[in-house]
């Protein structure tokens, strides 16, 4: 079985589950190498970053993964997602300029959230898609809005913007690839029913 | 922007030795088919959108190739030959000539913008029985499709006992899809629902939602004794589509690949004319080591 760990913001609690849930994961010292690939106790764990589990999963190359929901929403990835983490729970919103005209631009690291978001409100806007500090393209006034994940607020405070909506309430899940599931069911009842009582433990 | 090496997305030719990959494995599914009764078919490879419109829900649309053609009709590229066949047949077949074992092979485009690839040309070939609503027919079908591979696992599942479900609440569809319980699931469905998810329900179990399709899945299983190439797995309610009762998928291969899935769709005819069950299957060639 081969299980990919979100890098970054995920990563620790993510090991966490897995080492709650009795599961061999690599420690510190392995992960201080600059190795991405670690058999530990007949398990493959790879460490990819935090967008592309969904992506290793949906198409096989990974058998199951931790992936937040935003990640799943973009990537529009099909795989089941047996148990909701406890942790990293946030909020996908839109974030306006402060007196910031009505929607007509907003720039996003979630492109295709976002272009469902604004056909579901019927409003028509471009969408500018940047890959990080999403907050600065309406503090520069490049766009009047941003959608981004708003954790608590910090962020949005510090740059005098405003919340307007909220989009999706976001948290990090155990996927489980489809052709896994249909192919291995007795590795994948074990995982999350592991998974599942480690999480209630830490609850 | 077309560079001397570059092909669209998805789609390539293929050389010598690939061509006779793929040509020696579809004689073997020829020869099995032809064995078994089944008459080749060859459909077109664009048609109007117009007719199928009705039944192909706005995630199926998104996937074809659709342009204008001279006339000013928007046309597709072919995504899927059953609802074509359905449509070439039903005006053309009465019921004296029922049942018919027709098969087909050809290229597919889907496009699939968020999967490796953008528009994939997928060469398929598929096989139907017509005209035939028996569990013989579907032990036929599912025998057949075992055995055009070696060391096949398939999944089955009936998908009108999630119909039944679903049109309870579309939380159970939520449910059913993340594979997780959720709070919007009504209490009267929640232990059934729960059961499906945990892998724990019987036939037993859903017999009391739909009980017709519980006891032909049991005549199904009963009839395949313990053959461990068959698993039932009821909580499968993928893409329901116009299928209407038996659903299955076909993995096999050293990574457990999916290369076939199929099913059962007796209202599809009727819907182009003409009343007539049927059950078929297409593998994709492209899947297949």
């Amino acid at each position: 079985m081969r299980i990919a760990i979100p890098k970054g913001r995920l990563q620790d609690r993510a090991l966490g589950v897995f080492a709650g849930a009795g599961y061999k994961v690599p420690d510190d010292a392995d992960l201080k190498t600059r190795k991405l690939v670690f058999d530990r106790g007949g398990i493959e764990w790879i460490f990819v970053k935090d967008c592309d589990v969904p992506v290793y999963v949906e198409h096989g190359a990974a058998d199951a993964g931790i992936a937040g929901l935003d990640q799943i929403l973009e990537h529009e990835c099909t795989a089941y997602q047996p148990v909701e983490l406890p942790f990293g729970r946030c909020r996908m919103m839109l974030i306006a300029a402060p007196g910031a005209p009505p929607l007509t631009k907003v720039a996003t690291k979630y492109p295709r959230i976002t272009r469902q978001f604004l056909d579901s409100r019927g409003v028509r806007a471009e969408i500018v898609p940047l890959g990080g500090s999403v907050e600065l393209a309406a503090v520069l006034k490049l766009t009047s809005h941003v959608v981004d994940l708003v954790e608590t607020g910090e962020t949005v405070r510090v740059h005098k913007l405003e919340l307007q909506d909220v989009i999706a309430e976001i948290s990090p899940r155990l996927i489980v690839g489809k052709n896994f599931y249909r192919t291995e069911p007795k590795q994948v009842r074990e995982l999350i029913a592991k998974v599942e009582e480690a999480v209630n433990v830490a609850r | 922007m077309a560079t001397n090496s570059r092909y669209p997305t998805g789609v390539h030719p293929l050389l010598a030795e690939e061509t006779a990959r793929r040509r020696r494995i579809e004689a073997r599914f020829v020869d099995a088919f032809s064995g078994a009764g089944f008459a080749e078919v060859v459909l077109p490879i664009i048609d109007y959108v117009e007719p199928y419109a009705s039944l192909v829900d706005s995630t199926a649309a998104k996937q074809s190739y659709r342009f204008v053609d001279r006339e000013g009709d928007l046309v597709a590229i072919r995504a899927d030959f059953t609802p074509m066949l359905a449509r070439a047949l039903a005006p053309a077949i009465t019921a004296g000539e029922l049942p018919l074992r027709l098969f087909y092979r050809g290229d597919v485009i889907r496009v699939e913008a968020s999967r490796l690839g953008a528009n994939r040309e997928l060469f398929q070939i598929g096989a139907e029985i017509i005209g035939d609503d028996s569990i013989d027919a579907d032990l036929a079908m599912l025998r057949l499709a075992a055995d055009l591979v070696s060391d096949p696992a398939i999944v089955y599942n009936d998908v009108s006992i999630a119909a039944v479900l679903i049109a309870e609440s579309s939380a159970v569809r939520e449910a059913l899809s993340a594979k997780r319980m959720t709070p919007g699931v009504p209490a009267a469905l929640q232990t059934i629902v729960a059961k499906l998810i945990s892998g724990e329900a019987t036939l037993d179990d859903v017999a009391p939602f739909a009980p017709e399709a519980a006891a032909r899945l049991s005549a199904i299983g009963d009839a395949l004794d313990g053959d461990a190439t068959f698993a039932l797995h009821l909580d499968d309610i993928e893409d329901i589509g116009y299928y209407t009762g038996l659903r299955f998928r076909v993995y096999a291969g050293a990574a457990r690949a999916k290369v076939a899935q199929g099913g059962r769709y007796d209202t599809l005819y009727e819907r182009f004319g003409q009343r007539a069950a049927a059950i078929g299957f297409t593998f994709t060639i492209d899947d297949l080591d």
